[in-house]
């Protein structure tokens, strides 16, 4: 190594420690900083933005079918804004698979990364607690996830708003930011406990990568072969897009797309937040911190 | 003291990992010893507040380590043993992330961890990706997280493995700076006697989770045993055996040196008295001075 020993002196810092309010802001703030580095992510990051841009111009062409008649050719059935239009946007497969994406490419290494290269004993040698990194690790997640649900959510509100130029649509609906923000939750702890789960169970973010794919698609994969075999709307609480579909489509007050009731989804979601919770548990606790 | 336990027991399931220690650590650095499962791990888990003691109690820093761990980790500095890294980070902002998560704010921390990466060589190298370290070069940043926030303690592991001589003498020196100059205690666990002889005036030596010597080096070579080096001829293994029947340790080198660890309560007149007994001529005779390596050797007698 070129460099020498002691360039500079050691001195003493004079500052004083602070028992900080958020301990676990630093996790998340620099979680969020690392993925920008990645260039498959920042490509997925910017994709990920298409579905809400489209809907953002389906909103603004419902409000201008006049100028739009000959281009869109009796299919402005389509662009009735209602809360099935958000609903619509909040379950399509598209926007949940960009999540997917997103995530995948920006958090997969999230856990699994500190494990295979022992930083989680520099975590805990610190003044942070479990709940501390998991909080930060966690809202690295629900940061990605609420930039494509709830701020899109409420931007699209806003857009209609303003370009009825009325508040009638607010007055109409007036749970619909409630829906938005609702769902925008669901998702984010969802999202949040699934990828921890899978970032948890390998060193390998690679792996952990296809796993998160793997999972998501594989479950809807898997649900389609058991429809076939059983015939039975049930099959499709096996699948993580559908429960998620179904649950969005319940926020909103809108017809399910699977004959099941919906708490059957709830409970499959919370189920898999549970068992993340518990894996997450032991495998945080499991690492030693000093080897 | 800066650290003080009294009775501290643990055990892993049926497994007993530290029984009845009781140590008192005062200023300056210290080097923790012993054979694996000694327990010195478990001990630092201990002191770090990661594992409650089933019995017993301690203070680090005067904070209880089973009430205020918070207050003992950010008034610690942890070096661990292991390479740990996050990987796609640069060496000021992992130093400076993990000051801020120690309790410094932002812009504190970025500026401190210049300095600590200037002071422990790492200056040039601070904005390379860490993936790109050498071993020697995370041994440094270890070390540059474990002061960044400037703790008052430094618990070391290992801290010179992975080191090529001449970096290994830098990171001495550099350990040596901290404790003598800079008012930071270190407890130094390392299995490189020569390391912790270099550096610690006290030592902890653990065996099978129980205290088998504690204090200042020379008081230690002092008062557990004298050691001898003789050379013989003669029937070595009977001169051996009864050396060893009346309670002393004895070593043989390769090239013939027999060492011989006798009990402070011996006599060295029993060696020239083992040797008329089983025959043997000694054709040398010398009281060594007992080197750090030595003293492990006759407390817990491993080679």
């Amino acid at each position: 190594m070129a460099a020498t020993v002691r360039e500079k002196g050691y001195s003493h810092w004079d500052g004083q420690l602070a028992e900080r309010r958020f301990p676990w802001w630093p996790i998340t703030r620099t979680g969020i900083q690392l993925a920008f580095r990645k260039k498959r992510f920042k490509l997925a990051f910017a994709g990920a933005f298409i579905p809400s841009f489209v809907f953002l111009v389906g909103l603004y062409i419902s409000e201008r079918l006049e100028d739009f008649k000959s281009f869109l050719q009796g299919s402005d059935r389509l662009l009735n804004i209602s809360p099935k239009y958000f609903a619509t946007y909040f379950t399509n497969d598209s926007l949940l698979f960009m999540i997917v994406l997103v995530l995948t490419f920006g958090a997969g290494g999230i856990i699994a990364d500190d494990l295979r290269h022992s930083s989680l004993q520099l975590y805990f040698a610190r003044p942070l607690g479990k709940k501390d990194y998991l909080l930060g690790k966690m809202s690295v997640i629900a940061f990605f996830t609420l930039l494509y649900t709830a701020v899109p959510g409420i931007v699209l509100i806003l857009f209609k708003l303003i370009f009825a130029g009325s508040f009638k649509f607010f007055l109409q609906y007036p749970w619909l930011p409630l829906s938005v923000l609702a769902d925008s939750a669901l998702l984010t702890v969802f999202f949040g406990f699934y990828v921890l789960l899978l970032s948890s169970v390998s060193k390998n973010s690679r792996y952990v990568i296809i796993l998160m794919f793997g999972v998501y698609i594989f479950s809807s994969v898997l649900y389609g072969i058991l429809n076939s075999i059983f015939r039975t709307p049930y099959t499709a609480l096996v699948s993580v897009p559908a429960n998620l579909q179904q649950a969005g489509a319940f926020l909103f007050g809108q017809k399910l797309p699977y004959a099941v009731p919906a708490v059957w989804s709830f409970v499959v979601l919370a189920a898999i937040c549970v068992l993340a919770a518990i894996v997450l548990n032991r495998k945080i606790r499991s690492v030693e911190v000093i080897k | 003291m800066s650290i003080e336990v009294r009775d501290l027991s643990f055990r892993y399931g049926k497994i007993v990992a530290l029984d009845g220690v009781t140590v008192r650590l005062g200023e300056g650095a210290v080097g923790l010893l012993g054979p694996n499962g000694a327990g010195k791990s478990t001990f630092l888990r201990i002191l770090l507040g990661f594992l409650a003691p089933e019995r017993g109690q301690g203070k680090v820093l005067d904070y209880d380590i089973r009430r205020e761990q918070a207050m003992i980790r950010r008034s610690v500095g942890y070096m661990p043993e292991s390479d740990c890294f996050i990987a796609g980070m640069d060496a000021v902002t992992f130093t400076s992330y993990f000051g801020e998560l120690s309790g410094m704010p932002r812009q504190e921390a970025m500026k401190r961890a210049h300095e600590v990466l200037f002071y422990v060589g790492l200056g040039e190298a601070r904005y390379r990706l860490l993936d790109t370290y050498s071993a020697g070069m995370k041994q440094r940043l270890k070390l540059a997280q474990a002061l960044v926030h400037d703790p008052k303690i430094l618990f070391l592991d290992e801290p010179t493995s992975n080191l090529d001589p001449t970096g290994r003498q830098e990171v001495l020196e550099l350990i040596r700076d901290i404790s003598t100059h800079k008012s930071i205690q270190v407890l130094l666990s390392s299995h490189i006697l020569d390391d912790i002889e270099k550096l610690c005036e006290t030592v902890v030596i653990l065996k099978q989770g129980r205290v088998a010597a504690e204090g200042r080096m020379a008081d230690l070579r002092a008062t557990h045993y004298s050691l001898y080096e003789v050379r013989i001829k003669g029937d070595g293994a009977a001169f051996r055996r009864d050396l060893e029947g009346a309670g002393s340790h004895v070593d043989e080198t390769e090239d013939g040196l027999i060492k011989i660890y006798m009990p402070e309560a011996s006599d060295r007149m029993d060696i020239f008295r083992a040797a008329s007994r089983t025959g043997v001529q000694l054709r040398s005779f010398v009281k060594s001075r007992t080197s750090l390596e030595d003293l492990f050797a006759g407390v817990v007698g491993v080679d």
